[in-house]
């Protein structure tokens, strides 16, 4: 499959959201019973949907790394986890935002939903530390894919026991019997999640390019000023091989 | 619980659409002076090169080739190079 450049991906990720936004405020209707604010929803809901799809990427790459050997995959599930985490942050604030105004509390602890995304956001928070307290490079590679893999299956885990379980405050808007969104809000919904994807898989292959010119620039002056070279911007772990004695 | 007014639910609104945009923002920052290094590592890289004595200079044909790669070449050949490097990427 051949993807657009870069640059063209950008522009069309700023279009479908900038689409999207638009949708939610001058196409969607206000909702009956939350009114304006209901509009967080169109935000705090793809994030969330594109964090937790990140983490499942995340794991894929795991397996094809550890079935490949290739760093390649590596790279794309420690990008993919990074950028989901990231993610993460925005769901946690804009989640808190959205409780304070329609609950009047920033944080219910006894909610299946919010309390379960906290401990998978967390879980990949421990991912770094984890990584770099491994000194060998491959060692470091093949922990961090298994990391990658076993916390990946708390993602499908964790939709399930939400679903399942009986819910006190935060709405189940998907697939209920009580009917769901009307149209113009799954057009408005649509568009955003669209965008969101957009967004995360561009800002995937933008660290996935920089991080690529980055290893590809440290080889390039090893190979100009010799051996004793420490690549400067690098995270290479201390004691790697070949490049150990010159830390 | 009944619906906030619009004056008050839009400055929540306005807040959680800000600070997606913030995150995006820093992000996107972060990773400009990133590449930014990069692109300064490099000049020094093109300088490097310039200044390092090459081992067949003076031979017939190869000037044209030195000072394209004194210019930046090196590094562009490199770039272009398809999974040349993978060893650093994390």
């Amino acid at each position: 499959m051949r993807f657009p450049s870069l640059r063209a991906h950008a522009a069309i990720t700023v279009a479908v959201l900038a689409a999207g936004f638009a949708l939610v405020f001058f196409y969607a209707p206000n909702d009956a019973d939350q009114g304006f604010i209901q509009k967080i929803f169109y935000l705090h809901v793809p994030l969330a949907v594109c964090a937790l799809a990140g983490f499942l990427v995340a794991a894929i790459h795991a397996i094809r790394h550890l079935r490949t050997g290739d760093p390649i995959h590596d790279a794309r599930a420690y990008v993919s986890i990074h950028l989901s985490v990231i993610f993460g942050v925005a769901v946690l604030v804009t989640g808190s935002i959205w409780a304070r105004a329609s609950w009047g509390k920033w944080w219910v602890w006894d909610e299946p939903t919010l309390v379960s995304f906290l401990i998978v956001f967390l879980l990949y928070a421990t991912y770094y530390p984890l990584r770099y307290a491994i000194e060998d490079r491959d060692r470091q590679a093949r922990y961090a894919s298994v990391f990658a893999i076993t916390a990946g299956a708390f993602v499908p885990l964790n939709f399930i026991a939400v679903r399942a379980a009986q819910s006190l405050v935060h709405p189940r808007v998907f697939a209920t019997a009580e009917g769901g969104m009307p149209p113009k809000m799954w057009v408005a919904f649509c568009a955003c999640l669209a965008g969101m994807a957009l967004l995360w898989t561009c800002l995937v292959r933008f660290e996935l390019a920089a991080k690529a010119a980055s290893a590809k620039l440290s080889r390039l002056r090893r190979a100009l000023e010799g051996e004793s070279y420490v690549a400067s911007g690098s995270r290479i772990a201390p004691g790697a091989p070949s490049r150990a004695a010159s830390t | 619980m009944p619906a906030l007014p619009l004056d008050e639910a839009g400055k929540y609104v306005a807040a959680a659409y800000i600070v997606f945009l913030a995150l995006v923002l820093a992000y996107v920052a972060i990773m400009a002076a990133k590449l930014q290094r990069i692109d300064r590592e490099l000049g020094e890289l093109a300088d490097l090169a310039e200044r390092k004595p090459r081992p067949d200079a003076g031979a017939p044909g190869t000037d044209a080739r030195a000072d394209r790669d004194a210019r930046g070449g090196v590094g562009g050949k490199l770039f272009e190079r398809e999974g040349s490097s993978r060893e650093e990427l994390v």
